[in-house]
């Protein structure tokens, strides 16, 4: 077990796993989205695979939420 | 139920004065899929429409323009029309219709067009109550200029300075200073510099009328309103044409499209002077039905034959085919692609997996009633098409998010069952504990049990990208051949078990810092798959294709967002409920004891906590449920690129037969 001030560190650690990977996947996102947007307003049928690519740089925030789980609920 | 419907090519041949009947044969079956004629050659061109098309379009266009004019709206129909007589009264009726309601409609318009031009001479007389003279004194000067409009300012002095000869009049109107300047005509530009100097000056226009104000707005407000009741007469009269005849405008309608489809469907066969053919599809089970009716209609003279040849599988026509309720879940296949015609349709996968992970993110009593009754409300309101199907789906899913709630023992974020958390007993709202059912201790508290949900939900990742991984070998296995199969796919499958096997063992022990046990078999054997499954890999995709073994491991972490989303969803609902419980229940356990005030905003915090909340459990829950199936399920064996199925002929609404 962690002592107190540890567990602070921790919870800062877990947030910024989750806080950083967020805002770097919204920043892959932003572009990917508008290009899907774009393509959707052209032919509907766009959508399935718009909506495939713009969730690609998703699994970032994923990693970092496991990171963040690990972290406060495993050590 | 997992692949689509069995097609037939057919094709269809006979004299050219059997079309028509053949046409209208097929088109009341609704079951041929007319694949287009394009390859025109010297003896086979593309059809002509038949001859009545070019009218019947003229009809129809008609019917349009009336039905538009009146509004008319398409709803479900009151009493259906045969369209058997439809046809003998269709040229007169249509005509009729149209002569009273366009020399209605143009008189509405012109009626409105007046009312405007009145209403804007009277806000251009409004001003002149505030001066003293009639409306003709302003104008019929040869060598006097007037000026009139607002101005805040006092312009005396700087007009005296440019001439003496000169009557202003002053006056007020709402408020703001207005005036009337009479001066010669020589001295006019001087006079309009002076007043574009005044940033406060607007001018304004004299109206085109003579007499005095007031009596002229008494005149105009008069005729105005003559002119809107009149206006309200002959809208009262097109809504009555309305009333009688939406019902016969909406079947006319749809009589007329089916005709118009009819008689352009030509363009879609191959003719020769004497002669046609149609090429198309049908659904197997239905060739036998499509034969006797045809040979029925022409007399046994038309000619149908199945055609056996090999064609690519991008032309065949794909009509999904599942289980009552598992059709609405045929709208998430669709909207990311049709399958092609071998492939597996996941349709009645998704039925399973969809509302699954909707639930297990959801999970909430209270939230599911409430989106369950939504889904109801919107499912008797569009009783078809995409929103019936999508109310469907969140139907089952609210229901399923019910029963997750009651494991999770939540009701709109309030404890259902009395628990013990964080070392304290808390009062759940049924007041007794939770039940054991199969072993569980009911409620499975989410906060409390992260590290297990978390393994749950990994787990529930790996069964289902290899359930993916199995349908993709069978794709692969029909598409290509097993060898390709394994290479492409059953290396996955064996990368992916190998490496679960592995990790589960390493992973305990780099946690809890202990040796590795590397003679553990389970871990050997599972290292040894792991590996042989890369070597196929590369010998099957090449070098390259080392880079995509990080996504296998990323797509069972994604997993993980099911739990996440449900633990967001729920620490939102929490958040709301201390909030607002702290502000009206306690201190001490006393109902209002704070304040009746402190109490309302409690309880607004209440509501519009939950209300996004349950928004944000629509959106949230939905769509990451869906993007698992899209991202994570399908690209292991779904390609899609098929045709649609659709068949030549009408689904009748508002006529039958």
């Amino acid at each position: 077990m962690v002592d107190p001030t540890q567990a602070g560190m921790v919870a800062v650690g877990a947030g910024l796993a989750v806080g950083l990977a967020g805002i770097g996947a919204g920043l892959g996102e932003q572009a990917i989205g508008a290009a899907a947007v774009g393509a959707m307003a052209e032919d509907e049928k766009f959508f399935g695979k718009g909506l495939l690519m713009t969730v690609i740089p998703e699994s970032i925030v994923i990693f970092g939420l496991v990171v963040a789980l690990i972290l406060l609920f495993v050590f | 139920m997992l692949k689509p419907t069995k097609m037939t090519r057919v094709m269809i041949a006979g004299t050219r004065d059997l079309m028509e009947p053949a046409i209208s044969t097929l088109h009341r079956l609704n079951v041929l899929h007319i694949s287009d004629y394009s390859e025109e050659n010297e003896d086979f061109k593309i059809g002509r429409p038949l001859k009545n098309a070019s009218k019947l379009s003229e009809y129809l266009l008609s019917l349009r323009a009336i039905s538009n004019q009146l509004g008319v709206k398409e709803k479900e129909p009151s009493l259906k029309q045969s369209s058997a007589e439809l046809p003998s009264r269709i040229d007169e009726k249509i005509s009729n219709l149209q002569k009273e309601v366009s020399s209605r409609f143009d008189e509405l318009r012109s009626i409105e067009f007046n009312i405007k031009e009145k209403e804007d001479l009277v806000s251009s007389i409004k001003p002149f109550f505030g001066l003293p003279l009639p409306l003709d004194d302003y104008v019929g000067y040869e060598t006097l200029k007037v000026f009139t409009g607002y101005i805040d300012a006092d312009i005396e002095p700087g007009i005296s300075k440019i001439t003496e000869k000169y009557e202003l009049i002053t006056g007020e109107h709402e408020k703001r200073k207005i005036f009337a300047l009479f001066v010669p005509v020589a001295f006019a530009d001087d006079i309009q510099k002076l007043l574009q100097e005044e940033r406060s000056y607007v001018e304004f226009k004299v109206p085109d009328l003579k007499g005095n104000p007031p009596v002229l707005l008494g005149e105009l407000t008069k005729e105005i309103a003559i002119l809107k009741e009149k206006h309200a007469s002959i809208k009262a009269e097109l809504d009555n044409i309305r009333k009688e005849y939406s019902d016969f405008i909406m079947a006319a309608d749809e009589y007329l499209s089916m005709e118009t489809q009819k008689a352009e469907a030509p363009l879609r066969f191959a003719t020769s002077p004497n002669a046609f053919i149609i090429d198309g599809w049908v659904p197997s089970r239905k060739y036998d039905e499509i034969e006797s009716e045809l040979q029925k209609s022409t007399g046994g003279l038309a000619y149908l034959t199945r055609l056996e040849e090999e064609v690519k599988e991008e032309e065949i026509p794909i009509e999904l085919e599942n289980p009552a309720p598992a059709k609405p879940f045929e709208l998430l296949i669709n909207t990311f692609a049709t399958p092609k015609y071998r492939e597996i349709d996941p349709a009645s996968l998704v039925f399973i997996t969809f509302p699954l992970f909707y639930a297990i993110m959801l999970g909430d009593v209270g939230y599911g009633i409430l989106i369950a009754g939504i889904a109801a409300v919107i499912k008797n309101k569009f009783k078809s098409g995409g929103l019936n199907a999508l109310a469907v789906i969140l139907f089952l899913s609210a229901v399923l998010s019910v029963l997750l709630g009651f494991i999770y023992g939540e009701f709109f974020g309030f404890p259902l069952f009395n628990a013990v958390t964080n070392g304290e007993m808390e009062q759940g709202l049924l007041g007794i504990a939770g039940p054991v059912i199969a072993g569980i201790h009911i409620p499975v508290h989410r906060f409390e049990s992260v590290q297990s949900l978390l393994l749950i939900t990994l787990l529930i990742g790996i069964v289902h990208i290899f359930l993916g991984l199995v349908l993709g070998f069978r794709n692969i296995t029909i598409e290509h051949g097993l060898k390709h199969a394994i290479y492409e796919k059953g290396s996955w499958m064996m990368i992916l078990i190998g490496g679960v096997a592995a990790i589960a063992k390493l992973m305990p022990a780099l946690m809890s810092k202990l040796p590795v046990q590397s003679h553990d078999p389970v871990f050997i054997g599972g290292v040894g798959l792991a590996v042989i499954g890369i070597i196929l890999l590369i010998k099957g995709e090449g070098f390259i294709s080392i880079m995509e073994i990080p996504t296998l491991l990323s797509n069972v972490l994604s997993y993980a967002r099911i739990l996440a989303i449900g633990l967001s969803s729920a620490g939102i609902a929490l958040a709301v409920n201390t909030l607002s419980m702290k502000l009206f229940i306690r201190p001490e356990g006393i109902l209002l004891g704070k304040g009746i005030g402190l109490a309302l905003v409690g309880v607004l915090i209440l509501l519009i906590g939950h209300l996004i909340n349950l928004l944000l459990g629509i959106l949230g829950p939905g769509l990451h449920s869906l993007r698992l199936q899209y991202v994570e399920f399908f690209t292991k064996f779904y390609e899609g690129g098929g045709k649609k199925y659709v068949p030549f002929g009408y689904n009748r609404k508002y006529t039958e037969e």
